[in-house]
C-alpha cells in the first residue's frame, strides 16, 4: 500500500511537466502580452520592451519554460507581473481560502447529498423520493451564478442574516457553500440513490433483514457501506473540482480563491501567476485522487494496491 | 496681504452659504470605517508605476501633489504654496510648505521632491516615465523648501501633469529601501497611511493623525475588490459596503426609488470613439470618415443604451477637460451621409469590419451593436466581432502594415486632465503605433500645428485658443466616430458625506470625508 502510494505521488512529477507545459504554450499561443496589458494603452514600444526585458520574456520561450522550470523545482515561482506579489505567497493565500470553501460545500454537498439520496432509496417512488429527486434535478440545472445571488438577495439583502461576500469569518463561508455544494448535493444524492438501489436488492441484505437485524443497521452498515464506490468516485470528482477553482461561486461572492487567481491571471497574460496556479491545481487533482483510490480499498477490502 | 483678505472673504461667503446644509445633514462625526468596494485589485501603489483606476484612487488617499486636481479638474496648491513661471516658460520655482513628513518620519522638503522627479528622469524609468522625462530637464533644489524646475520645452500644461496621479510624492526613503516593490510598501504625506494589501481581498488604510492639514475624520478605510457588478449593488443594500464604483445603468432607478442608498453621477473624462483606420481605404477618404459620423445617432445611444449617463460630445476630448472648446460636432444625418459615401464613390454602400472590447468600458458592446445598425442604415454593412481586453490591445498595438482593424471602439481619458493629451497621443503623426498611441494612423500637419502652439503658450488664452481650433478642424477632418463620454456613477449609504468622484474615474475619500455614526 505505502509502495503503491508513493509511486504515485512519484507520478506528480511527470503530470506537473505536462500540465505546465501545455499550459504555458497554450498561454504563449493565445494573442495578448502581459507587457501590453501592464503598460496599458498609454504604454510606448519603448515601454513595452522595457517589461518584456524586465521580466525576461524578450527570451527566447524554450529558456522562458526552463529557467521557470528551474526555479519553480526550488520553490520559487517568481513575481507576478502585474502587481509584483511573489506568485508563492498568492497560491499560499488563495490556498488557505480555497481549501476553506471546499471543505464548507463538500460538508453541504455530501450531508445533503447522502442523506437525501439513502433516504430517497428506502422508499423508492414515495413523495419524498419524487421531492427530493427534483430538487436534485433543479440543483444540478440551476446556474451557480443565479442561485448565488439569489441567496444574496434573500439572507443579506432582505434578511440580513449573513454577509453578502467577502472573507473574514465562518459566516461569510455559509452562503457560499451552499451555492458551491448545492449542485455537488444533487449529484451525490442522484448517485446515492442509483448505488443504494442497486444494492438493497442484493441477497445479503435480505440475509440481513432475515438475522433480524434493525433496519437503520442494515442500510447504513450493510447497504450503503457496499454502496459507496460510486459515490466516492463522484465525491473525488466534485471536491478536486472544488479544489481546482471555483470561480463562479468565488466571483459572486468575492472571494479570492484559486479560481479567480487563475482566471485574472490569464485575462493578465500574467504567465508566473497562471503556472504557478496550475501547478497547484494539478497537484491537488492529483491528490484527491490518490486519496479516493486509497479510500475504495477502505470501503471494499478485497480492493488491493500493489 | 490683500489675497490673503479675498481668500478671506471668499471663504466667509461660502461658510455661510453652505452652513445651513451642513446643519442639516448633521454636524461631521470623527471615527469610523469606510468599506469602499472598488471593481478591480489596483496593478500597483506606487504612483510612478499604476495605469489602473484603483491604484490611482488609493494614491490620492495616501499621497499628496505639488499642485492636486479638485473634483471638477482645477487646479489648487497641495505640497507647494506658491510657484512662479519665467517669462519663456522654461523655469517653474515652487515654494514648499513646512513641517510636512511622510508615514515613515522622513521630512518631506525640497530635497525630496528632486528625488521623485529625478526617479522619472533616471535609469530607473518607471512606467509612467513618459509623462516628464520629455519635458523635464533638470529639478534643482533652491533651499530646504524651494524647488526649481528646468524645463526642455515650454510647456503650458506643466501644472496638470504635476497633479497627475503619477506625480504623487513617496518617501525617498521607503523608495531607497523597497525599490521596485516600493508597490507593496507604500509611503507617502496623505490623509491615510497604508496597512496591508491581500491581493485579490482588500487593501487596509488607516488615519494618519500627524496630516499637515488637520486629523482626518474616518478612522480606517477598507478597499475591497468586488468584480462583479450585481454583487457589489446588493453588498452596498444589505449594508456591507458603504460606497461602491460603476452601477450598471439599468439599476440606477431601482436603488434610488428604494432610499436606501443614494447615487451620484458625475461627468466622467472617459471620451468612447469608434476609431477609423484612415491607413486603409476607402477610410483614407475624409468624405467616408464624415459620413460614418452623420450616420451614428449619438442622442439616441445616451438616452437609450446609457439611459442619460453619458454626454454626447463634439470631439475625442471630454467636456471636463481643461481646453475643452464646445465646438459644432456632428447631427445625425443619414441622407448626407449617404450623399457623402455616393461622392466618395460607394453608392451602393460598402462592407467594413467592426471591433469592439467585451466588458471593458461601460456598455461598450451594446453601445457597437446600436452603430452596426445605424450604419446599415446608410447602406455600411459592419461586420461586428468582439475581443477580450489583452488580445484587442494586441491587435490595435499592430504597427500600420500588419494592422486588421478597420473601424473599433475605443475609450481615452487623459489622466492629466487637459484637452490636448485628450488629443495629441491618440491622433497626432509622430504618435502611430508602435511608437505612440496613435491606433487610427491619422495624420493632419495642422492639428499637430495647433497642439505644438497651445504647448509652447506662455498665456491660457492663446492656449485655450489653439486648442478650440484644433477640435474644430478635428470635426472637419475626423480620425473617429465621434460618439460620448460617460458618467461616472458611484452608489454609497445615505450615512456617508464628502465622497469625491473625480472626471478621472477616480473615487475616493479625503481628510473631510466623515460617516455618520
Amino acid at each position: 500500500m505505502l509502495r503503491y502510494i508513493l509511486r504515485r505521488i512519484f507520478m506528480l512529477v511527470p503530470v506537473l511537466f505536462g500540465v505546465t507545459l501545455v499550459s504555458f504554450s497554450l498561454l504563449h499561443l493565445v494573442p495578448g502580452d502581459p507587457a501590453e496589458v501592464l503598460g496599458g494603452q498609454e504604454a510606448t514600444k519603448e515601454d513595452v520592451e522595457r517589461i518584456r526585458r524586465e521580466y525576461g520574456l524578450d527570451r527566447p520561450l524554450a529558456v522562458q519554460y526552463l529557467r521557470f522550470a528551474a526555479n519553480a523545482v526550488r520553490g520559487d515561482f517568481g513575481v507576478s507581473i502585474q502587481s509584483r506579489h511573489p506568485v508563492r505567497d498568492l497560491l499560499l493565500q488563495r490556498l488557505a481560502f480555497t481549501l476553506q470553501l471546499s471543505l464548507a460545500s463538500i460538508l453541504v454537498a455530501s450531508a445533503v447529498g447522502l442523506l437525501a439520496g439513502v433516504v430517497s432509496s428506502t422508499r423508492p417512488y414515495s413523495l419524498f423520493d419524487a421531492t427530493s429527486m427534483l430538487g436534485a434535478l433543479f440543483g444540478i440545472s440551476m446556474p451557480i451564478f443565479w442561485l448565488g445571488l439569489l441567496l444574496i438577495l434573500v439572507f443579506a439583502v432582505r434578511l440580513h442574516w449573513l454577509p453578502s461576500g467577502g472573507t473574514g469569518t465562518l459566516l461569510h463561508l455559509i452562503l457560499p457553500a451552499i451555492a458551491l455544494g448545492g449542485a455537488s448535493a444533487a449529484v451525490i444524492a442522484r448517485m446515492t440513490r442509483a448505488s443504494m438501489l442497486e444494492v438493497v436488492q442484493q441477497d445479503y441484505i435480505r440475509t440481513a433483514r432475515a438475522k433480524g437485524h434493525r433496519e437503520g443497521v442494515v442500510i447504513l452498515r450493510h447497504a450503503l457501506k457496499n454502496a459507496m464506490i460510486p459515490i466516492l468516485t463522484v465525491f473525488g470528482l466534485e471536491f478536486g473540482s472544488m479544489l481546482g477553482g471555483a470561480v463562479l461561486t468565488e466571483t459572486v461572492f468575492s472571494l479570492p480563491g484559486i479560481g479567480r487567481l487563475l482566471v485574472e491571471g490569464i485575462f493578465a497574460r500574467d504567465y508566473p501567476v497562471v503556472q504557478g496556479a496550475m501547478i497547484l491545481v494539478g497537484t491537488t487533482f492529483v491528490l484527491v485522487n490518490l486519496l479516493t483510490d486509497v479510500a475504495y480499498a477502505f470501503f471494499d477490502p478485497r480492493i488491493r494496491y500493489e | 496681504m490683500r489675497r490673503l483678505g479675498w481668500r478671506f472673504a471668499i471663504a466667509l461667503v461660502v461658510g455661510v452659504a453652505l452652513a445651513p446644509a451642513a446643519w442639516a445633514q448633521g454636524q461631521p462625526q470623527v471615527g469610523g470605517t469606510l468599506v469602499y468596494a472598488a471593481g478591480v485589485d489596483p496593478d500597483s501603489l506606487d504612483p510612478a508605476n499604476t495605469d489602473s483606476n484603483p491604484g490611482e484612487a488609493i494614491g490620492r488617499m495616501m499621497n499628496n501633489f505639488l499642485v492636486r486636481f479638485d473634483a471638477k479638474l482645477r487646479i489648487h496648491p497641495d505640497l507647494a504654496t506658491r510657484w512662479t513661471q519665467s517669462k519663456d516658460g522654461l523655469t517653474w520655482t515652487f515654494t514648499l510648505r513646512k513641517g510636512v513628513k511622510f508615514h515613515d518620519g522622513t521630512p518631506f522638503n525640497a530635497e525630496a521632491v528632486r528625488y521623485n522627479f529625478e526617479r522619472f528622469l533616471g535609469a530607473e524609468k518607471p512606467l509612467k516615465a513618459g509623462l516628464h522625462s520629455p519635458i523635464i530637464r533638470s529639478v534643482d533644489v533652491v533651499d530646504e523648501h524651494t524647488v526649481r524646475f528646468n524645463l526642455k520645452v515650454p510647456f503650458a500644461f506643466f501644472l496638470n501633469n504635476l497633479a497627475h496621479s503619477a506625480s504623487a510624492l513617496v518617501s525617498p526613503a521607503a523608495h531607497q529601501k523597497w525599490g521596485k516593490d516600493l508597490t507593496l510598501h507604500p509611503v507617502g504625506t496623505g490623509p491615510f497611511k497604508f496597512v496591508e494589501w491581500v491581493r485579490g481581498d482588500h487593501i487596509t488604510l488607516v488615519r494618519n493623525d500627524d496630516y499637515f492639514d488637520g486629523k482626518p475624520r474616518l478612522e480606517t478605510v477598507i478597499v475591497k475588490t468586488v468584480r462583479e457588478d450585481s454583487a457589489r449593488v446588493l453588498g452596498l443594500e444589505a449594508g456591507d459596503y458603504d460606497l461602491i464604483v460603476r452601477i450598471p445603468p439599468e439599476e440606477v432607478g431601482r436603488l434610488t426609488r428604494g432610499g436606501k442608498v443614494r447615487i451620484e453621477a458625475d461627468q466622467s473624462n472617459r471620451a468612447l470613439r469608434i476609431g477609423i483606420n484612415a491607413s486603409k481605404k476607402p477610410f483614407d477618404d475624409v468624405r467616408v470618415r464624415q459620413a460614418l459620423n452623420y450616420a451614428v445617432d449619438k442622442d439616441s445611444i445616451v438616452k437609450n443604451i446609457y439611459q442619460g449617463f453619458a454626454a454626447v460630445i463634439p470631439t475625442m476630448v471630454g467636456p471636463l477637460n481643461t481646453g475643452y472648446a464646445p465646438v459644432k460636432g456632428y447631427p445625425y444625418d443619414p441622407v448626407k451621409a449617404k450623399k457623402l459615401l455616393a461622392e466618395a464613390g460607394y453608392p451602393s454602400g460598402l462592407k467594413v469590419l467592426l471591433w469592439t472590447p467585451k466588458g471593458r468600458f461601460l456598455k461598450d458592446f451594446e453601445l457597437v451593436q446600436a452603430v452596426q445598425q445605424q450604419l446599415q442604415a446608410v447602406g455600411v454593412e459592419a461586420s461586428l466581432q468582439s475581443f477580450e481586453w489583452a488580445a484587442y490591445l494586441s491587435l490595435l498595438k499592430k504597427p500600420k502594415d500588419e494592422a486588421k482593424h478597420e473601424l473599433y471602439l475605443i475609450g481615452w481619458s487623459p489622466s492629466t486632465g487637459e484637452a490636448r493629451w485628450g488629443i495629441f497621443p491618440i491622433t497626432a503623426c509622430s504618435q502611430w503605433r508602435p511608437i505612440g498611441s496613435n491606433d487610427s494612423f491619422y495624420c493632419n500637419k495642422d492639428v499637430d500645428g495647433l497642439l505644438e502652439k497651445a504647448v509652447a503658450a506662455t498665456s491660457l488664452k492663446e492656449r485655450d485658443e489653439s486648442l478650440r481650433k484644433a477640435q474644430e478642424l478635428l470635426v472637419q477632418d475626423p480620425s473617429s466616430i465621434y460618439l460620448l463620454a460617460t458618467k461616472e456613477t458611484v452608489g454609497m449609504s445615505p450615512k456617508l458625506h464628502g465622497i469625491i468622484n473625480s472626471p478621472l474615474e477616480l473615487v475616493y475619500v479625503d481628510k473631510d470625508t466623515w460617516k455618520e455614526k
